[in-house]
C-alpha cells in the first residue's frame, strides 16, 4: 500500500490539494532582484546537480536494461553498455512464465477501473455538488473525514469479506474496492460546483431529467476533471502492488509489479531481466504522464476555484 | 456486488415533467441525489464502517482465517503488544522511520518548489524531470535501489569516483538498512509534495514581496517570515499525508529487506501482514495492531495540526 510517504492515501489526496489550489496568472519575479553573470552559473549548477541526483537513477536503470547481468553490477563500473543487448526486453517477455498474462491483468484493471471511476466519481460528485437531499452535507462530511482513516485497519476486515464472498484471487476483489474512489469524488464535486447552473435551468425547463441533465449537459463540461481523474485513476491503478499481493494469489492472476517482486526471488540476480523488467513497468504509466501532462494541469486550473 | 448496483437512473430521467410544480420537482430531485449518491453510500456502510466496526470485533477475538469457533479475548491482543518484543521493536523502527522521512521530505520538497517558483529558464524542464521519482511503482523504486545499493551497484559507483572506495552491501548492514530505507523514501515521495508547494507558493500575490523588499528583506528573511507563514495550511497537510504514508511503510520493507537484517527494517505494516498471512491465529493480532497503528497516526495527525496552528479547507 504505501511507500514511505507515498500511500495510497497520498496519492489520492495529493492532487485534490493542487486541484483545491486556486490558479492565478503567474506573477513577476521580483524585478529588483539583479542576478550577476557568476550566480546565475551557481544557480544553474544547483538545479543541473538536482536534476542528477533526482533523474540520474532512470537513467542508469535504462542504460543497464541494456547490459549483460554481469555488467550492469560489474567492479569497475560501466555508463554505457560495452555491448547493446536490445534483446534482454524479448527475454522479459519470452522466458519469465506468464509475464504477458500479467501485463495484460495491469491493462484490464487499470481500464476497467478507470472507466468505473469516471462514472460513480462524476456521478456522485454530481450529487453532492448539485443535488439537495437529505442528510447530504453529513454524509459529504463523512466522506472527507474518512479519507484520512489510515488504509491499514481495513486490510483484515475487508480480505475476510472478500474471502468470503469468494473474490479472494479474482479482478472482482479489485473492482470493488476501487470502482469509487473518495479522494475523485471529491475533485468532481468542486469541478461541478465551478460550473454556472444556467444550462441546467434551462435543461429543467425544457423537462429534462437530472440523469439526463447529468449525461447530456454536465459531462461534457467535464473534460478537464474526468481526465485528471481517468489519469490520476491510471496512475494508481498501474502502480498498485498491496492490493494485488493481498488479494491474487495465482501468477496468472498477477499484475507487472507483482511479477516484477517475483523476478528477485525466482531469477536470482538476473539484472539484465530485473532492470528491463523495471522499464517495461515504468513505460506506460510514463507516456500517460507525459501526454497528459496538459490536461492535468488544465484539470487543475479549472478545479481551482476561489 | 457494489458495481452491479449501477445506477442507470430509469427512476430519474422520467421526472422532469414534474417541472411546473415546485414540490414535485424537489421530490425527484431527492430521489436523484439518493439514486447517484448511493453507490459511495453502499460503499461507505460496507467497505469502511462496516470494515471499521469488523476489524474491531476482530481485534477482541483469538481470530484464525480458517477456525469455525473465534473465541472472544477482550483486550489481550492489545494487552500482549505492550509486552510483543516484535511490535516493539516495529513500532521503534517505524517511528525512526516516519520522524526522519517526514521532517527531511518536507524540507527536500519546500526547496525543491522554492527553487522551482523562479523565472529560470528551464523551469518546465526541470519541473517535469523532477517529478520523475513520484509517477514510478514503489516496486520499480524499490527494484531500481536494489540496484543502487548493490555493493558494486550505483551509489558505490559514484562514490568510487570521487575517491571513496567501498563495498558496502547497504540492505545488509544493521547500522545502513534503515537509513537506506528513508533515503528512497525521501527521494521518491518530496516531488509528489513539491507539486503542491508550487501550486501554493504561486498563488501568494507579488504584492506581498514587493512590501518587503520596500523595507530590504533578504531572500532568506522573507522565505522565513512570509512564505512559510503564508504556507502553514500546505504544510500541514503535507505533513500529515506524510505521517499518514511513512507510518504504514510496507514496499520496501517487504520487497527489498524483508524486514532484516536482524529486523532492522522491521516495520508495524510489515508484522500486520506477517501476522495475517504467515503466522496462525493471529489475525485478530494483526487488527489490534493495525487499529493502534491507526490511532497513533490520528493522534500525530491532531498534535502536528496543533502545532503548525493551522486548518485545512476543501
Amino acid at each position: 500500500m504505501s511507500i514511505s510517504g507515498k500511500s495510497l492515501e497520498a496519492e489520492l489526496t495529493a492532487p485534490i490539494a493542487i486541484a483545491t489550489m486556486p490558479a492565478k496568472p503567474r506573477r513577476e519575479t521580483d524585478s529588483t532582484d539583479r542576478v550577476s553573470a557568476l550566480e546565475a552559473v551557481v544557480r544553474y549548477a544547483l538545479y543541473i546537480a538536482i536534476t542528477l541526483f533526482l533523474f540520474i537513477p532512470f537513467v542508469m536503470t535504462v542504460l543497464s536494461s541494456f547490459k549483460t547481468s554481469a555488467e550492469v553490477i560489474a567492479f569497475p563500473p560501466t555508463l554505457l553498455p560495452t555491448v547493446w543487448h536490445p534483446e534482454n526486453y524479448l527475454h522479459v517477455l519470452t522466458q519469465i512464465d506468464g509475464f504477458p498474462r500479467m501485463v495484460f491483468n495491469s491493462f484490464f484493471i487499470t481500464f476497467a477501473a478507470v472507466a468505473l471511476n469516471l462514472f460513480f466519481d462524476s456521478l456522485v460528485g454530481y450529487a453532492f455538488a448539485r443535488l439537495e437531499f437529505p442528510y447530504k452535507n453529513t454524509l459529504f462530511a463523512i466522506m472527507i473525514a474518512t479519507m484520512v482513516i489510515p488504509g491499514f485497519v481495513f486490510i483484515v476486515p475487508r480480505y475476510i469479506l472478500m474471502l468470503n464472498v469468494h473474490l479472494v484471487n479474482t479482478y472482482g476483489a479489485l473492482l470493488v474496492l476501487y470502482f469509487l474512489q473518495p479522494a475523485y469524488i471529491l475533485l468532481m464535486t468542486q469541478f461541478f460546483k465551478s460550473i454556472p447552473r444556467d444550462l441546467e435551468e434551462a435543461a429543467i425547463v425544457d423537462g429534462m431529467g437530472w440523469f439526463g441533465i447529468f449525461w447530456k449537459i454536465i459531462l461534457p463540461l467535464a473534460r478537464p476533471a474526468l481526465l485528471a481523474t481517468g489519469i490520476l485513476t491510471f496512475a494508481g491503478m498501474w502502480n498498485g502492488f498491496f492490493d494485488w499481493l493481498i488479494y491474487m494469489q495465482d501468477a496468472t492472476m498477477f499484475n507487472i509489479q507483482l511479477g516484477l517482486t517475483t523476478f528477485r526471488s525466482v531469477y536470482q540476480n538476473q539484472w539484465d531481466l530485473i532492470m528491463a523488467g523495471s522499464v517495461l513497468a515504468i513505460l506506460p504509466i510514463l507516456i500517460v504522464y507525459i501526454a497528459g501532462q496538459r490536461y492535468f494541469v488544465r484539470g487543475i486550473a479549472t478545479t481551482g476555484m476561489k | 456486488m457494489a458495481v452491479s448496483v449501477a445506477p442507470k437512473a430509469p427512476a430519474a430521467t422520467a421526472k422532469g415533467s414534474r417541472r411546473s410544480k415546485r414540490g414535485g420537482m424537489a421530490i425527484a430531485e431527492r430521489r436523484a441525489g439518493l439514486l447517484f449518491v448511493s453507490p459511495y453510500l453502499i460503499y461507505f456502510l460496507i467497505l469502511q464502517l462496516g470494515a471499521l466496526i469488523f476489524a474491531i470485533w476482530v481485534s477482541f477475538h483469538h481470530y484464525d482465517l480458517l477456525a469455525i469457533d473465534n473465541p472472544f479475548v477482550g483486550l489481550r491482543n492489545y494487552a500482549r503488544l505492550t509486552i510483543n518484543e516484535d511490535f516493539l521493536i516495529a513500532m521503534r523502527n517505524t517511528t525512526e522511520y516516519a520522524v526522519v522521512v517526514v521532517v527531511l521530505q518536507t524540507v527536500f520538497a519546500l526547496l525543491l518548489a522554492v527553487l522551482l517558483d523562479s523565472k529560470i529558464k528551464g523551469r518546465n524542464f526541470f519541473r517535469s524531470t523532477w517529478y520523475t521519482p513520484s509517477i514510478a511503482s514503489s516496486v520499480v523504486i524499490s527494484m531500481i535501489f536494489l540496484y543502487v545499493y548493490h555493493p558494486t551497484g550505483l551509489l558505490n559507483s559514484i562514490l568510487g569516483l570521487v575517491g571513496i572506495h567501498t563495498t558496502e552491501a547497504y540492505l545488509e548492514s544493521t547500522t545502513w538498512a534503515l537509513p537506506a530505507l528513508m533515503f528512497l523514501a525521501i527521494w521518491t515521495t518530496a516531488p509528489t509534495f513539491m507539486l503542491m508547494f508550487l501550486a501554493a507558493l504561486q498563488d501568494i500575490p507579488k504584492e506581498v514581496y514587493e512590501a518587503a523588499a520596500v523595507d530590504g528583506a533578504s531572500g532568506v528573511r522573507k522565505l522565513f517570515s512570509i512564505t512559510i507563514p503564508l504556507l502553514r495550511p500546505i504544510i500541514f497537510l503535507v505533513v500529515s499525508l506524510g505521517i499518514i504514508g511513512s507510518f504504514q511503510v510496507f514496499d520496501q520493507m517487504f520487497i527489498m529487506t524483508s524486514g532484516g537484517p536482524l529486523k532492522a527494517t522491521l516495520s508495524v505494516a510489515l508484522l500486520i501482514y506477517d501476522n495475517l498471512f504467515k503466522d496462525t491465529g493471529t489475525v485478530g493480532v494483526a487488527c489490534a495492531e493495525a487499529i493502534v497503528l491507526g490511532l497513533i497516526i490520528f493522534a500525530l495527525t491532531l498534535i502536528s495540526r496543533r502545532v503548525i496552528d493551522t486548518r485545512i479547507e476543501y
